[in-house]
């Protein structure tokens, strides 16, 4: 069970004694009456022959409350578009999948691209974005929730408080957040524990206070792929394509909302999703690939909230991400030891070596060209006033590759 | 014997003659339908470099156009259906033309019907071009006025004058194809005068007590003298 105190500038909503997820769903089917409510599922056709897509559908198929299912699929043929729809079968909500890599969505992208609009490449940040886009499109959902689905331990408590600080009218909330412990017999995330929380305290170091830097700094879990916004969000945000996709959404929502309206919420007991190999020398793939473009990220909304950045602030940076991260180490180690973690120190301090350097690389691009260091998809009412009846043409292509 | 003989040379001697005849107007015919093929890949290029050039794509996406081909399932580029229009246009004037050499009385018929017909065909599809954009473009306005002079029905109202003015263009085009023009007129006709008809009997109706509270004072106010103000202005 976890504690009750509240951190940071938006309201944390803790898992405290004995949930009823029956209650909590019963509850959600009543908001569903006037706020319908959308799950976005962004999907590579690999997950559905990996273990974790089978144990989604299943508890998928219990949930009464939803309005609608839109499944974003990449790296799929049009036969593996059939399986997959056959695969989500037992699921009684009305689904939709969004074939990436069809003729239809491919024509989008390109009507896009010839007015002007870069979607960006392929990746979890255009599928979620053009998903959002067939919700806007059909009008019939207020509010969208997003999770990854390629988590093992999936539960549908977990999309249950996921959706319930937005979905319940009296709390007000615009944007939740899920967070949740990465622990077997030892300690996951690294990207989260080692990289962006002492980067962010060592900006906070060397900008002093700053409101991005405290609302960022506000989220356990800033990096987890599960979150629930209204349909507005989804309409004025503009979110990073790359791997920078969290952050950057983090940022729009500090951008366009107070914190007041803001939440995050303790979605599991247990969180187990696919590990990515951390190949110092692959600065291109992997978790070193993510890790340049969360940096790059922070660095972009930081500029863009007047943060002036040289090479001598960078060389600051580095040394005090160093001292930080090599703390948090130390601090970890202790909780690994208390609990009965296996901790592998090297390990570790060979992590944040990789992360320093992912910093550097970063800083580099960023100070090469700050425009294009971490590039943004624009947001749907941009799209709009260049093409009006892009949502159109988006919802006939949907519609279409479902018949 | 050779009677026998002529008797089946003779047609095959006619059936040479008729041959020979009609041979250099066949040849005729798949000369001009090769250089028509050539001619038409030819225009089909010059038309989709032109278009590009142009940006027809981005206008059609802006303008409706795109939505429109989106509708029937067609998935290309505006401009590259534009070309493929152009070219099969080109290929059949090419195959009529051709057929014209041929000299049958038939195809010559046909062939006059079509070139008499062609230009009526492409008029249609001018008028469902420019409605379709038109018909978009005014039921955008209304929506937009509606909108902000705070009309609760502003959608329903667009879309109604949309769908009347897309039957008014549908109705112009089977005109101008002379698909059963009376028909066309007439269920046209009936449908426009049921319509304001309706209206002005709804109004009417609606209406009886305002116009006779109207009338009534208009008369009472005849017979009465006006009350005078207790109050003068300056």
């Amino acid at each position: 069970m976890s504690d009750f105190y509240q951190t940071g500038v938006v309201t944390t909503l803790h898992q405290l004694g004995k949930s009823s997820l029956e209650h909590l769903e019963n509850e959600l089917f009543g908001y569903s009456k006037t706020r319908p409510i959308a799950l976005v599922l962004p999907a590579l056709y690999s997950e559905f022959e990996g273990p974790a897509m089978p144990g989604i559908v299943q508890e998928l198929a219990k949930v009464k409350y939803l309005n609608e299912v839109v499944l974003t699929l990449d790296n799929a043929t049009e036969k593996e578009r059939q399986l997959a729809r056959e695969f989500l079968s037992p699921i009684s909500t009305e689904i939709k999948i969004v074939h990436n890599n069809g003729k239809r969505i491919t024509e989008i992208y390109e009507t896009l691209k010839r007015n002007g609009l870069n979607p960006g490449e392929r990746g979890k940040g255009r599928s979620a974005w053009l998903a959002y886009g067939y919700v806007l499109a059909r009008g019939s959902s207020n509010i969208i929730a997003l999770h990854d689905c390629d988590i093992v331990t999936y539960s549908r408590e977990l999309l249950a408080r996921l959706v319930y600080p937005v979905a319940n009218p009296t709390l007000d909330y615009v944007f939740c957040k899920g967070y949740y412990s990465r622990v077997t017999d030892k300690m996951h995330g690294r990207v989260t524990r080692l990289l962006v929380t002492p980067l962010v305290r060592s900006l906070q170091q060397l900008v002093g206070p700053h409101g991005f830097l405290d609302f960022l700094d506000s989220f356990r879990y800033p990096l987890a792929g599960e979150f629930c916004m209204n349909t507005e969000l989804a309409r004025v945000n503009r979110i990073p394509w790359d791997w920078g996709l969290e952050v950057g959404s983090i940022a729009e929502v500090y951008r366009n909302y107070s914190p007041r309206r803001v939440c995050q919420v303790d979605i599991a007991a247990t969180y187990e999703h696919k590990h990515q190999s951390l190949a110092v020398a692959e600065v291109d793939k992997g978790l070193m690939k993510m890790t340049v473009d969360i940096c790059k990220s922070i660095f972009r909304t930081l500029a863009s909230e007047g943060v002036v950045f040289s090479d001598g602030f960078f060389n600051s940076l580095f040394v005090s991400y160093l001292r930080q991260a090599e703390d948090t180490i130390m601090k970890y180690e202790a909780d690994a030891m208390i609990n009965g973690l296996s901790f592998d120190l090297h390990e570790e301090t060979k992590s944040v070596e990789a992360f320093t350097q992912a910093i550097s690389i970063a800083a580099r691009a960023f100070t090469e060209n700050s425009m294009n260091a971490a590039p943004l998809i624009p947001n749907w009412n941009r799209v709009n006033a260049a093409i009006p009846d892009i949502l159109e043409m988006l919802k006939i292509a949907v519609d279409e590759d479902n018949k | 014997m050779s009677d026998f003989l002529n008797l089946i040379l003779e047609p095959l001697q006619e059936l040479f003659q008729k041959f020979k005849e009609f041979a250099p107007n066949f040849l005729a015919m798949l000369v001009i339908l090769l250089i028509g093929i050539l001619f038409a890949w030819l225009l089909r290029s010059v038309v989709q470099k032109l278009l590009h050039t142009l940006q027809f794509d981005s206008w059609s996406d802006r303008k409706g156009l795109t939505t429109l081909m989106r509708k029937s399932d067609m998935w290309g580029k505006p401009s590259l259906l534009a070309g493929a229009f152009v070219f099969w246009v080109t290929i059949i004037v090419a195959l009529m033309t051709g057929l014209g050499a041929l000299k049958i009385n038939a195809i010559d018929q046909l062939v006059t019907q079509f070139f008499t017909y062609l230009p009526r065909a492409l008029s249609a599809i001018l008028i469902l071009a420019i409605g379709y954009i038109f018909s978009g473009f005014i039921s955008r306005a209304v929506l937009i006025t509606a909108v902000n002079s705070g009309y609760h029905y502003a959608k329903l109202l667009a879309e109604a004058i949309r769908i009347l003015l897309t039957t008014l263009i549908l109705a112009m085009v089977m005109e101008q194809l002379q698909i059963a023009p009376g028909i066309v007129l007439a269920a046209f006709s009936i449908i426009c005068g049921g319509i304001v008809l309706a209206l002005s009997i709804s109004f009417g109706v609606g209406g009886i007590d305002a116009a006779r509270r109207m009338i009534e004072r208009q008369t009472s106010g005849e017979n009465q003298e006006p009350e005078k103000e207790d109050i003068e202005h300056l």
